[in-house]
């Protein structure tokens, strides 16, 4: 076994194992903090990968910026609500059925439509570059209507944020 | 020095130098700055341990170390314990991309300014299990403070970075500072835009070290001293040494940025001096700021940040893309 497959198979299970813990613990918070592991479990497996912007890229906005939003969320509106929030589920069973048929799903896609194995050929040696000319040139159109579905989040965030009249 | 060793040694040894040298680093900055705030304000500082107190710091790490742990009973204790280290180690990560001369520094990666961002933006997480953890009221406003503030400055730090990233052409920290050879190169001398850039970075640095005039989070009137309120010990020493070496990692970042890095007078091997010099010289600034300017309001730190900061570094960033298509395109 290489390093690269050593370094695989403990991501994997640590990204197992905290993505079972973000759904399992009871506590709203120790999920959060699971979850923010496992999102760099992920920017790891993005490196192994050779996606070195991919996963700075998911540092910088998953583990850095979203889990600071979730958490904030958190402390907010158990403010406002006064008593812990809790994250249990009283169907516990239901999700899991409906999370094995989706896996099982996925897995039998996978089975039947095998990925491909060839590392595909890169133009120049800085992927980083490849990405930033593709997004720019050949992608642009799809780049500039996320850019618009950004605009249209945010001005609908400031509509809902505005003080009361 | 690295055809020297075996090829299986190096990750290891370069990283085990970097950390130590930089703790070493951390340990005297605190000195430099206890210092230098005396100075200011016509003291002498510390000064009885060793020759003008240069042993300060080992004495104070001693005596932390000596400390007794206490940990709160109503702590959340897993995550208590766990929040020192969680901080610290984003804060020392960032110097893994940092290159102290051409071709010495532990790995300078293709994405490295992205790295190093990135990187600095998981402390957050650290601050945050601290303030929860502690189960204290002032801890947990303090890091509710934390994470407005860094929402905040984000976008400004990383916009006001973007400009030497554009004017170089790379994401490469050891490019960004080859393109800035020879003194009249350094981008802090690139005309007006170069100066905003580096006044918004250093705002931008201050707020995301929460130095003054940014500190509400441990603003001690209100908050005694924030996020690290029940921390005592090591795991106290912990979390100021990640804060130290996060701002100590910052002035170098700043440094690369706009000060040409390793460029000066002198043979090559000067090189690395120069970098440090300009580093402390960035951090005695953030120091001078800190010493010289009162805290500001919540409300006035989160308006300069949405309503000055962030358009303007976006214009100078729109103005920085014009300049460099106009020049490739054969302006100048």
């Amino acid at each position: 076994m290489t390093g690269e497959v050593i370094a695989f198979w403990a991501l994997s299970a640590m990204l197992v194992v905290s993505a079972f813990a973000v759904v399992l613990s009871p506590n709203l918070f120790h999920a959060v903090l699971w979850l923010a592991l496992a999102l760099t479990g992920t920017a790891g497996i993005f490196l192994l990968l050779d996606a070195e912007f991919l996963a700075a890229v998911q540092l910088l906005l998953y583990a850095g910026g979203i889990i600071t939003i979730v958490v904030f969320a958190i402390v907010v509106t158990e403010r406002l609500v006064g008593e812990r929030i809790t994250q249990t589920n009283r169907r516990i069973g239901a999700a899991a059925g409906v999370s094995l048929l989706l896996l099982g799903l996925i897995v039998n896609t996978l089975w039947n439509q095998p990925l491909a194995t060839v590392k595909a050929s890169m133009s120049s040696a800085d992927l980083t570059k490849d990405v930033g000319e593709s997004v720019l040139t050949r992608f642009v159109l799809p780049f500039e209507l996320l850019a618009l579905l950004m605009l249209v989040a945010m001005l609908s965030a400031i509509y809902f944020a505005r003080p009361e009249e | 020095m690295a055809e020297m060793l075996p090829g299986w040694l190096l990750p290891i040894v370069a990283p085990f130098i970097v950390l130590n040298v930089v703790v070493g680093m951390v340990t005297y900055v605190t000195l430099l700055e206890r210092k230098f705030a005396a100075r200011m304000q016509s003291r002498i500082g510390p000064y009885r341990v060793g020759y003008h107190g240069l042993l300060q710091p080992i004495a104070d790490a001693l005596k932390l170390m000596m400390k007794e742990d206490i940990v709160p009973t109503a702590a959340d204790r897993p995550i208590y314990n766990l929040a020192p280290i969680v901080f610290l180690i984003p804060c020392m990560l960032i110097f893994a991309t940092l290159p102290f001369a051409p071709g010495l520094g532990v790995a300078d990666l293709n994405i490295g300014i992205l790295f190093f961002i990135a990187v600095s933006s998981m402390e957050i997480v650290g601050l945050f299990m601290a303030g929860w953890g502690s189960n204290n009221k002032y801890a947990l406003l303090s890091a509710m403070r934390a994470v407005n503030q860094i929402i905040s400055y984000d976008l400004p730090y990383i916009f006001a970075a973007l400009v030497p990233v554009m004017l170089a052409g790379s994401l490469k920290l050891s490019d960004i500072a080859v393109a800035q050879e020879g003194f009249i190169h350094w981008f802090v001398f690139y005309p007006v835009i170069g100066q905003l850039a580096f006044l918004a970075f250093i705002v931008a640095t201050l707020a995301a070290e929460n130095r003054v005039p940014f500190d509400i989070l441990e603003a001690e009137s209100e908050l005694v001293a924030g996020f690290r309120v029940e921390y005592s010990g090591m795991k106290f020493a912990l979390i100021q040494l990640g804060e130290y070496a996060h701002m100590v990692g910052s002035s170098f970042l700043a440094a690369l940025l706009f000060l040409g890095a390793w460029d000066g007078p002198g043979p090559e091997w000067l090189g690395p001096a120069w970098f440090l010099l300009k580093a402390i010289f960035i951090f005695l600034l953030v120091t001078w700021i800190r010493w010289s300017f009162v805290r500001i309001r919540v409300d006035q730190i989160l308006a300069l940040s949405w309503k000055v900061l962030l358009p303007a570094t976006l214009v100078l960033l729109i103005c920085t893309a014009t300049l460099v298509v106009w020049r490739t395109s054969g302006g100048i």
